[in-house]
């Protein structure tokens, strides 16, 4: 077990999630954008362009704009997703003490450590939470049933586990990971040395959150979870520069049509003196 | 029967009327796979589709956003489930997650009862583009609906009102199968009336040659919308315009974009290139219409077969330019009752034309309302993208497509003494609305921007 989970596994995952993300924007890239269906008003310059789309990616303007509920649910959870990504990166990474490394803010390696720890319990919890309210609320509104498919309640209940399992192993110290553990194994791992004899390895809480993990990396490219690529993919097509061709008309003077009086009889203009 | 195992459907083109546009009924038995082919065909092509198809994640967002749902309250009337027709089949055939998981993943073998199911819903969304901008990825759900009543078109399925439609632009040059003889009638008739009307001499020239500029009216302003044409006329002859009016062309509209983009809009395109390029003009303008000018906007670019050599704008953009230098005088006294304005989808979701309509409209009339919500961010009327079916079924269907766009004209109260004005400035809006505005007893007269342009003129 602890062989194919924690020393086989992690290469197959790894080449799996690699080639599968890239065949699925191969996919994308071959039909091409063939009509402009550019959503209007329009963006005049790229950096309007770069506005539209950052403003939706990371502030899910759409979502605020038409559904606040939904966006206080999305936003919350796809922010502490963010953080927690990045903090499996910056804390393992640097041993919890990356806080420290920051120039000019005099934070002590003792109290990054802190900070480091109580962010990631704090945004573990927040996932879990946020992952659990969008469940509910495809559960119980009328027109998101509808919309729903198993797959996607089947999604949330296994990332409400995948975190679940994770935030035990931060809240409970008998089945509490050290980084430095975790930072040495990926190192092994990476410099393809065993890794079996590992104490980590022995943390059933720690391997069933790794094979989580790693199910989930090889099934990303063919599930709902690519729409991170898609919504760019997207925006990249309804979102593009347009300038409306100039007004004006060929050989038009109204000035002097009116002064001529054009369409007005001339009967009357006789007698209005036009 | 229009309706298949309880979905409405509109009435259907009979095999005559499909090979008059060039279309070959496909035998019911073969079509399932042969729409399997096309759809593998044409999945290659439209990255748009690919992504709507790969990327939408149900967060339901689209569902109370769309004026379909929000009448009938039909689960298939949602973008993300009408979409979803069509998606499960692409994911069974042509997705490694459709193939190897089937049902959990969403997928369904393809059978007859899905192509029906296609032909019913696809023809219930109007293609307003509401879904594309509330998404929060911007899937535009009207890139399905195209593709899937093409497949359907060359399955040999359509409705009747959309095949006639192009074939009367195939036959005369205009959908509502005039001939040049009625047309030039009709313009004689019309300079007569604005002579009785308004006073003024307005003539409205016919395949001129060498004129500056093309006109190109919608075919329903002969007949239904005439104060929008006859606007159009004083307003051309008022800023002393050498304009002309393409007999070949009579036509705004491009029903092709509605059904068949591949050969009936591709062709229409090139037809009014061949009247630009005959008649030695300079410049084209597009009179009302919001499909059709989005297809000729958008479109023209990318289906031409040449490079296009004259600048085309809207009607609309002329006007509100010549406004806002001042050179047009208007009286809006002329037009003093309440005014709503409906947004025709095309206009403000696809040609950004949002802004301009504002600047006329604020011009020619003294008590303008807006609706809630308005612009961008406007309801359809409910008849876009020429779902106009006049069976009882169907009709129904109309009646609940439009309620949304009949709360939202009560709630502007422009209607609360009978004598209000609903100004909306498309050929299938005004269609739909003539007959809604009744159905739904708002008090309201539906009318052209240009007609308030036309009457608001001051010539002396």
């Amino acid at each position: 077990m602890k062989l194919l989970i924690g020393q086989i596994l992690p290469y197959i995952t790894v080449t799996l999630f690699t080639l599968g993300v890239l065949y699925r924007l191969g996919r994308w890239v071959g039909p091409r954008i063939v009509h402009n269906i550019t959503l209007s008003p329009w963006p005049k310059t790229n950096t309007e362009v770069a506005v539209r789309i950052g403003a939706e990616a990371f502030l899910f303007r759409n979502l605020f704009r038409f559904d606040k509920a939904l966006w206080a649910g999305a936003i919350l959870m796809h922010f502490a997703l963010l953080n927690i990504i990045g903090g499996h990166v910056v804390g393992f990474g640097f041993l919890g003490e990356q806080f420290a490394l920051i120039p000019g803010l005099g934070i002590s390696p003792e109290l990054s450590r802190e900070m480091s720890d109580m962010l990631g319990t704090v945004f573990g919890l927040v996932l879990f939470v946020t992952l659990l309210y969008l469940l509910f609320r495809r559960l119980t509104l009328t027109h998101v049933r509808q919309v729903s498919k198993i797959s996607d309640n089947l999604w949330l209940i296994y990332l409400t586990v995948l975190v679940g399992v994770g935030d035990i192993m931060r809240l409970f110290n008998s089945v509490h990971v050290e980084y430095v553990e975790v930072r040495d194994y990926i190192v092994a791992l990476a410099l393809f040395q065993p890794v079996t004899g590992m104490h980590l390895l022995d943390n059933y809480f720690f391997l069933t959150h790794f094979l989580l993990v790693q199910i989930l990396l090889i099934v990303f490219p063919y599930s709902k979870l690519m729409h991170i690529f898609g919504m760019f993919a997207e925006r990249w097509i309804v979102n593009r520069v347009y300038k409306d061709p100039a007004p004006g008309l060929p050989n038009v003077d109204v000035a002097a049509a009116r002064r001529a009086g054009i369409g007005v009889p001339s009967g009357d203009a006789a007698e209005e003196g036009v | 029967m229009p309706e298949y195992k309880g979905m409405v459907q509109p009435v259907r083109a009979t095999p005559e009327e499909l090979r008059k546009i060039f279309v070959e009924p496909v035998p019911d038995e073969q079509k399932p796979e042969k729409a399997l082919e096309y759809l593998d065909n044409i999945r290659k092509k439209f990255r748009s589709f690919v992504v709507a198809m790969e990327s939408c994640v149900k967060c339901g967002q689209c569902a109370e956003n769309c004026h379909t749902y929000l009448g009938t309250r039909d689960p298939n009337n949602i973008p993300a489930n009408r979409a979803e027709l069509i998606r499960k089949i692409y994911r069974r055939y042509f997705t490694l997650e459709g193939r190897w998981f089937g049902k959990l993943a969403g997928a369904e073998d393809i059978s007859l009862d899905v192509i029906e199911q296609w032909y019913s819903y696809f023809y219930q969304c109007s293609q307003c583009r509401r879904c594309a901008h509330v998404c929060p990825f911007g899937i535009d759900t009207c890139e399905v609906t195209f593709i899937g009543r093409q497949l359907l078109h060359w399955l040999g399925i359509t409705p009747k009102l959309h095949a006639n439609t192009g074939g009367g632009m195939e036959k005369t040059g205009n959908h509502m199968t005039l001939p040049k003889p009625g047309i030039v009638d009709t313009l004689e008739f019309m300079s007569e009336e604005i002579m009785d009307i308004f006073g003024v001499e307005v003539e409205f020239p016919v395949d001129k040659p060498n004129s500056d500029i093309l006109y190109i009216p919608s075919s329903a302003d002969f007949m239904l919308n005439e104060y929008t044409l006859m606007g159009a006329g004083m307003f051309f002859t008022y800023i002393g315009a050498n304009w002309t009016i393409p007999s070949t062309v009579t036509e705004a509209g491009n029903f092709g974009f509605l059904f068949d983009q591949y050969y009936t809009q591709r062709g229409n395109v090139n037809k009014l290139l061949n009247a630009a390029h005959e008649l030695g003009v300079k410049k084209i303008v597009w009179g009302e219409c919001g499909h059709g000018w989005r297809a000729a906007k958008m479109y023209i670019p990318s289906m031409a077969d040449r490079p296009v050599r004259w600048p085309l704008t809207h009607i609309h953009d002329e006007v509100a330019d010549l406004i806002r230098k001042g050179e047009l005088k208007l009286n809006p006294e002329k037009n003093s009752q309440p005014v709503t304005l409906h947004d025709p989808c095309n206009y403000v979701r696809a040609c950004g034309l949002n802004d301009n309509m504002r600047t006329i409209i604020h011009a020619v009339t003294t008590d303008f309302r807006e609706m809630t919500p308005h612009g961008t961010d406007n309801f359809c009327c409910g008849g876009g993208s020429g779902i106009l079916f006049d069976d009882p079924e169907m009709y129904q269907r109309r009646i609940q497509l439009s309620q949304k766009k009949a709360d939202q004209v009560r709630a502007t109260g422009v209607g609360s003494e009978g004598n209000g004005i609903l100004c909306a400035p498309c050929s299938i809006c005004k269609a739909q609305l003539y007959p809604m505005v009744e159905e739904h007893e708002l008090g309201v007269e539906v009318k052209g921007l240009i007609d308030l342009v036309g009457k608001a003129l001051v010539w002396k």
